[in-house]
């Protein structure tokens, strides 16, 4: 029996390196085909192009399959595995084995989502090792991804190969997790606008981020976003990070930030990422914002926490 | 005073021409026909024994009995003026009554909420049936709101009573606090009044227009147990209940899952619940969250 045989029981997280739409789909094709043979419930997550060329070559069989929008529903990574996690309780409920296929580093994304990538392959494991059989495959475009983030799969994916083979990867490495979500992020490069708020400050937390929103010119509809984003985050800081916190805001070419921080720690890094049963009293305002936002950063460590929002324009 | 025009309106054009005026005043101008006034006096505050007064001969143009309950309210109209006089001549008429805050309150027991809709209901007819055109009540209530259990029926009963308030019977008042209350409890009465004029204004207020229970103002994690205390009390019909969100600021999660815990409760009672102009943002929210799961709420423009 081979390596890759006995990891057959329980969540397989697999890496696939391709070079070029032949390669993706050489890749591919057989993946959804068997799950289809074996009566799966097979759900691709591709970006848009990928999702069309894979459809087409699926033919008839594409009928059975259920595509997502990789660029729709992992545009912040802090999504993705909310979505697993539901189509896998449904399908368990139903008595039928997921299959699914993941491209959330695709090509023309930006560093801070490629590292929330990252951080979303680790914490794939953490979600799913353990619980019912399934195999999620990640599509990796070897030849027009930075070569860190291919490389990064292999640390990140306990199976990794190319359409000719597939194997376990001996750079797995899920103790990368605590190092990442514990990591700083990197420094704003110019003007802060700073502040502070305790538990009488949420409204004028709110009501500061939402103007500052409007000054730089973000759409009214992001600048109400933003201030519920606020709102959730200054009052995890005051119920769950000290009693207090400090905000940062600022621009880049691309982007507008807005950056909360207390002196709290997340001991889950699944925080925000599962959707809330409807019981649960916390973690609805990360899921919340998570869902809102274009790019959510969370890390903790015993320097505190920070939520990174980035809003692209 | 001749108009009876509403004291503020409040134009909204976006779904609705007219709403009842709502929001903060200064002093009285004029009385209105559903005028539910939250009014905090401080020490030696002329301008409430000023808008007492003209509340009272406001309503007296009008031809409505007025009734003045407290010491502190009797105090404001030993002098005449701002259009009141002959307090004395207006009390051997029958036009003004006057009673003290224990005999009104003590002699009824515990204090009720629907015992005071009753005696107000009663005493609203009993005006009209001796040909006044209405009865409007000026009362000093600050020894009720210090207990924390009294508080919590007085907020129910100041909620029933906008409810009769907005009905048009012919019932308006204005509801007297002390400004040495603490800042919770003068927050939790002032809540439930459509017009106010306190020292800090309640993160946001409930108040009954039409067929509606009204929401305006911003409500967070830290009012959102308020609003559940509010939204518990609140008088509904036996076709369901409608919330009209379409003056709220802001709402967060913990104040969305009230509205669909309060939705659940009602549901549980056979009751629906519309929900009229909530935000592209909170209908966003409700479905992210997995809140119409829980309850099915009609959402409507």
């Amino acid at each position: 029996m081979t390596a890759v045989e006995q990891a057959r029981n329980g969540f397989e997280h697999e890496a696939l390196f391709y070079r070029g739409e032949d390669d993706f789909l050489a890749g591919l094709l057989p993946f959804v085909r068997e799950g289809l043979d074996r009566d799966e419930v097979v759900v691709v997550a591709e970006p848009r192009a990928r999702l069309e060329l894979l459809r087409d070559a699926l033919g008839d069989d594409a009928a059975a399959v259920e595509f997502l929008d990789m660029s729709d529903i992992g545009q912040n990574p802090a999504r993705i595995i909310g979505v697993w996690d539901r189509l896998l309780q449904q399908q368990t409920a139903a008595g039928r084995r997921l299959r699914g296929v993941g491209e959330p580093a695709f090509v023309g994304r930006r560093e801070a989502e490629f590292t929330e990538c990252r951080l979303h392959e680790l914490l794939l494991n953490t979600a799913f090792d353990g619980g019912p059989s399934w195999r999620l495959l990640c599509p990796y475009d070897e030849a027009h991804l930075p070569p860190s983030v291919v490389r990064a799969a292999l640390h990140t994916h306990p199976l990794a190969g190319t359409t000719a083979e597939r194997r376990t990867s001996p750079r797995y490495s899920p103790g990368d997790l605590d190092e990442l979500f514990g990591a700083e992020l990197p420094r704003p490069p110019d003007a802060v606008v700073r502040g502070i708020h305790g538990p009488a400050d949420v409204p004028a937390t709110r009501r500061t981020v939402a103007e500052y929103a409007r000054a730089v010119e973000l759409p009214e509809e992001t600048v109400e976003v933003l201030a519920l984003a606020a709102s959730e985050l200054a009052t995890n800081s005051i119920r769950h990070g000290g009693g207090t916190g400090t905000f940062a805001m600022w621009t880049t070419g691309s982007a507008v930030l807005v950056e909360f921080s207390d002196a709290g720690r997340v001991e889950d890094p699944l925080t925000g990422r599962r959707t809330p049963s409807l019981e649960q009293e916390g973690g609805r305002g990360i899921y919340l914002v998570n869902q809102l936002c274009d790019l959510v950063q969370l890390r903790s460590s015993d320097r505190g926490t920070t939520v990174r929002l980035t809003t692209w324009r | 005073m001749t108009s009876c025009a509403p004291l503020v309106t409040v134009r909204q054009a976006a779904y609705r021409e007219w709403v009842r005026a709502h929001g903060e005043l200064t002093e009285v101008l004029e009385a209105g026909t559903s005028d539910h006034i939250c009014w905090v006096y401080g020490e030696d505050d002329a301008s409430f024994d000023r808008a007492v007064r003209r509340f009272l001969a406001g309503g007296l143009d009008r031809g409505e009995r007025v009734l003045c309950i407290g010491e502190r309210v009797l105090e404001s109209i030993r002098t005449d003026g701002d259009g009141f006089s002959g307090a004395e001549a207006l009390v051997e008429s029958g036009a003004l009554r006057t009673t003290t805050t224990a005999e009104a309150y003590a002699a009824a027991g515990a204090f009720a909420a629907g015992e005071q809709l009753g005696f107000y209901t009663a005493a609203t007819q009993e005006a009209l049936a001796h040909g006044y055109t209405g009865l409007r009540v000026v009362a000093d209530v600050s020894p009720l709101a210090t207990d924390p259990v009294v508080r919590q029926e007085l907020v129910r009963w100041e909620h029933i009573a906008d409810d009769y308030i907005d009905e048009g019977a012919g019932f308006t008042a204005m509801c007297a606090y002390s400004a040495a209350l603490p800042d919770e409890s003068l927050a939790d009465v002032a809540t439930v009044h459509p017009l106010l004029h306190v020292p800090a204004a309640p993160p946001f207020q409930v108040f009954i227009d039409e067929d509606r229970i009204a929401l305006s103002g911003s409500v967070d994690t830290f009012s959102a147990g308020r609003l559940a205390r509010v939204l518990a009390s609140s008088p509904i019909g036996s076709d369901g209940a409608v919330l009209d969100l379409g003056r709220v600021e802001f709402v967060d999660v913990a104040a969305s899952r009230v509205i669909a815990c309060w939705a659940q409760e009602l549901e549980a009672r056979s009751l629906p619940l519309e929900v009229r102009g909530a935000s592209p943002l909170l209908r966003r929210m409700w479905q992210v969250l997995g809140l119409g799961e829980v309850t099915a709420v009609r959402f409507a423009a």
